[in-house]
């Protein structure tokens, strides 16, 4: 079942358009990733779902009922919807007292409240904390107490604005952990944002990129500012930086520009099969992940360079880290933005 | 300097002495600072906290004008409300000129925007995620206005004793609208300044001291509000 849709929907601050989406379909029960570098608008949509500000144009529906933004019964969806922002603030009183805060606006009393707080901490594990301040608590653990907080209200949706962003690698993994079984054992639809690709790969069903305000329709990766300059034969010449530059297809676009690197376009070969060329890299092979049907690989070429590879390509190269590598540009990887 | 030894060492003497018409020039200032920040704050703090917590057309307006009312000066306020309420005024039907109720008024309007505007600084400082958390676990718009305000109630507490601050220590509402009557409408610093005038410094002295005691009180309380406030 459709859990949102949104059309033409806008968001316009101060006379800048930061979100400005076409349509968008989010299903029941899965988790989303709403993927993007800094600014692409993922706060702001994120934000619109959760019902906290209004677009300024365009619908969204929630679970099939267009949504009336100036209606007072929104305090009623939202309770079904609840948003934990990146770097969450707890209230200036107890972990308790803050778990409780949702059950309290709902009228849930006593004995009830007092059973949901602790399955809500547990969940987190963070029941310890039950009686402590909220204000001496760690960033990874002021986390997990907001997503308790959240849990409690026993929301329908939950939506993670960067909810690792600030923690060590310990909470961060508990962290994810706690997104994959709310949404597997309690059936909650999940949606975050998240700009490293890899998590959003690991975490989600489903990316959404946006990139400006927009849903664009592949990933924007490998973003980088580039100088463009026409040369003798009608191509453009993009320089990432001095003794790093790449040729792109033929445009009109010249001076300061932004360019992406689509990493499902690129490939690497091994060294030995290396010629000096523009658009072949040389580079030293720095990670390798998984990531679903194919293989995240990171190369360092003076600047580091995401790229997709199919399973059998890393098998017949057999590529490990710190292997030195060609790295294939082919023209049409290259985007202008 | 001996001579101002000797009047602090006279003004301890009187002091210890419990002197009847000392303390009760000191209960009256007390008294009539009390409620002059209690009506303030129970009509300074909402309003402020109103302006602060909705958007609405002309805030920045009312806010300059609140800030612009901090720089009333005493004398201006005790004149605008003798017009009131002297026998020619349109309020002179009530005799409440050279009353306590008269300094109680005169006080209110000169504090009520230095509550509000503070009381607007407090609530404005609260980072917008409070409220965004608020709504999000599904309270209401009453709800979250009492989420900010009890995030802000240490900054709001600050706004409170700073008014009371520049009460006890005004002279030119309570001159004015008081009359410096003894036994009525005295206070410390009405006092001290007609013991100024007749070149009498022991009682004055006395009551500087009382008023510094009290001033440092009220910064002790102050400070205590505000480091609440950052922690």
């Amino acid at each position: 079942m459709t859990l949102f849709e949104a059309r033409e929907l806008t968001k316009v601050y101060q006379g800048r358009t930061v979100l400005s989406l076409k349509e968008l379909l989010l299903e029941e029960e899965k988790i989303y990733a709403l993927q993007g570098p800094n600014g692409s608008g993922k706060t702001t949509l994120l934000e619109i779902l959760g019902l906290l500000i209004r677009p300024t144009a365009g619908k969204l529906s929630y679970q099939g009922k267009w949504i009336d933004f100036t209606d007072t019964a929104l305090t009623a969806l939202r309770r079904e919807i609840v948003l934990v922002h990146q770097n969450p603030i707890l209230f200036t009183t107890t972990v308790k007292k803050n778990v409780e805060f949702g059950l309290n606006v709902r009228g849930i009393s006593g004995e009830e409240r007092k059973k949901i707080v602790i399955e809500a901490l547990d969940l987190v594990g963070m029941r310890n904390f039950l009686r402590a301040r909220a204000h001496k608590l760690s960033g990874g653990e002021t986390q997990r107490v907001a997503i308790a907080r959240a849990l409690a209200c026993y929301p329908k949706v939950m939506l993670f604005d960067e909810p690792t962003s600030s923690v060590d690698v310990e909470n961060r993994m508990i962290i994810e952990r706690i997104i994959r079984n709310i949404n597997a054992e309690k059936k909650i639809s999940v949606v975050f944002t998240s700009h490293d690709l890899t998590q959003a790969s690991r975490l989600s069903h489903d990316i959404i990129p946006l990139f400006e305000g927009r849903r664009v329709a592949s990933l924007h990766e490998n973003i980088f500012s580039a100088t463009a300059s026409l040369n003798e034969k009608g191509k453009t010449t993009y320089l990432i930086r001095e003794g790093l530059s790449l040729i792109g297809e033929e445009t009109e676009t010249a001076g300061e520009v932004k360019i992406s690197i689509d990493p499902l376009k690129l490939s690497v070969d091994r060294i030995g099969n290396y010629k000096p060329d523009r658009n072949r890299l040389r580079g030293k092979l720095f990670q390798l992940t998984d990531e679903q049907s194919l293989v995240r690989a990171v190369v360092d070429v003076g600047i580091l360079i995401n790229v997709l590879l199919p399973k059998k390509t890393v098998k017949q190269h057999s590529l490990t880290i710190g292997d030195e590598l060609a790295l294939v540009v082919p023209k049409n990887a290259i985007t202008v933005f | 300097m001996e001579f101002l030894l000797d009047s602090i060492l006279s003004a301890l003497v009187l002091l210890w002495s419990f002197d009847p018409d000392l303390y009760f020039v000191i209960y009256v200032s007390l008294k009539v600072s009390f409620f002059s920040t209690l009506l303030s704050s129970l009509l300074g703090v909402p309003i402020g906290f109103i302006v602060a917590f909705n958007e609405f057309r002309g805030k920045r307006a009312v806010i300059t004008i609140l800030n612009s009312l901090l720089a009333l000066p005493t004398v201006v306020v005790g004149l605008v409300v003798y017009a009131f309420i002297s026998r020619r005024g349109i309020l002179g039907i009530l005799d409440l000129l050279y009353t306590q109720t008269a300094m109680v008024i005169g006080q209110v309007i000169l504090i009520l925007p230095l509550v509000a505007a503070l009381t607007i600084a407090a609530v404005g400082s609260i980072d917008e995620k409070y409220r965004k958390t608020a709504m999000t676990l599904g309270a209401t718009t009453l709800e979250t206005a009492r989420v900010i305000f009890r995030e802000a109630r240490f900054a709001i507490v600050a706004a409170v004793i700073a008014a009371f601050g520049r009460v006890i220590a005004e002279v030119g509402v309570s001159m004015m609208l008081g009359g410096n009557a003894k036994g009525f409408t005295r206070t410390m610093t009405t006092a001290m300044a007609l013991e100024y005038d007749k070149g009498e410094f022991v009682l004055g002295v006395a009551l500087g001291i009382v008023l510094l005691a009290i001033s440092f009180s009220i910064n002790v309380l102050f400070n205590v509000a505000q480091g609440r406030t950052r922690s």
